[in-house]
């Protein structure tokens, strides 16, 4: 298999199977599946995170605190007086997006078929294959996130200036300026969208070329900056831009 | 000269797009460093608007990253 076929493969998302939704075929794909991991191990993260928690910090709550507190200083020097309608949809999407690009660090554990030679239990050789990848090298996880800062950026604004202060913000400066405030809304999401697709996509392709070209040992160091680094920058930046457009419509 | 030829080459003119994004960065990270340099107070703003602009630089990489991906993956589907 050349080098072409074999970075087609992995970058094109694979169909594991299908669920039937009131007689529609619902395709599942292993991006998909690798969401619904993650979604899993954050739920379940901030659960026993904020067990039992004290007035004075210690363990495992200073990690939960100085993450709230990371989110929420973000929003209050970004956004403004509403901080406080926006700072959990951001800190989610943060905490997910950082998730989703950094798991390829942790395509280590071993394929089913491995594991059914470990151990014989017969139930291991009929699930569907699946390799950790980052979800948001496909361009539709990039697009849906995309649409639904936008979505709240539309939102956030209708709540904060009501629906009358919201249509006079269209017109704010001049009128003749109405054509580009409503092309915004076509622009933003679209250039959200392309940026952590194509710098996750770049990244993964770098990763998957330095895995075929020289495999031991030296990817684990190109894995620091193309996996971790990259994946967080990203993640930063795209909260970062959802939030600059919020206090831009809420201001 | 063959189609896949052409599309090769034209996906290589389309990546081009990054010195541009390289420049830029360059010059608004050069920018950010000399202007902490002489106000560290305000450090943090100067950040927030370098990440900004960086972002928003680099873009113009990342399409023409993806039009070459894009005209590559085209032509393996048969095009």
């Amino acid at each position: 298999m050349s080098i072409g076929e074999r970075l087609t493969e992995a970058i094109s998302p694979r169909n594991l199977f299908d669920i039937n939704v009131f007689g529609f075929k619902v395709p599942v794909s292993d991006t998909v599946v690798i969401m619904w991991i993650i979604m899993a191990f954050l739920i379940l993260f901030a659960f026993i995170i904020t067990r039992n928690m004290k007035l004075v910090p210690e363990g495992k709550q200073n990690l939960a605190e100085v993450i709230v507190d990371f989110v929420n200083s973000l929003c209050k020097s970004n956004i403004g007086h509403s901080w406080k309608l926006f700072a959990p949809y951001l800190g989610t999407v943060i905490l997910f997006l950082a998730f989703a690009d950094m798991i390829a660090i942790f395509n280590i554990i071993p394929n089913w078929e491995q594991l059914y030679d470990l151990t014989h239990i017969e139930f291991l050789r009929h699930l569907p294959e699946l390799e950790i990848k980052p979800p948001t090298r496909d361009i539709n996880v990039t697009a849906a996130m995309a649409i639904m800062s936008i979505a709240v950026v539309a939102i956030g604004g209708i709540i904060v200036k009501k629906p009358s202060g919201w249509l006079k913000s269209f017109l704010h400066p001049v009128p003749i300026i109405l054509p580009f405030k409503i092309l915004d809304y076509f622009i933003r999401p679209t250039s959200l969208c392309l940026r952590l697709f194509g710098n996750i996509l770049g990244a993964f392709i770098v990763m998957e070329l330095a895995y075929i070209a020289f495999a031991p040992i030296f990817p684990g160091f190109l894995s620091f900056y193309f996996d971790i680094f990259d994946g967080l920058i990203q993640a930063y930046v795209f909260v970062f831009l959802t939030s600059f457009y919020i206090a831009e419509s809420v201001e | 000269m063959s189609t896949a030829g052409l599309i090769a080459i034209a996906a290589s003119i389309a990546v081009f797009c990054g010195i541009g994004a390289g420049i830029s960065i360059g010059l608004a990270t050069g920018k950010a460093t000399e202007s902490m340099a002489r106000q560290p107070e305000a450090a943090s703003r100067i950040q927030t608007v370098t990440i900004l602009g960086a972002a928003l630089a680099e873009a113009t990489a990342i399409y023409g990253f993806v039009i070459a991906l894009i005209m590559l993956l085209v032509y393996k589907g048969g095009a």
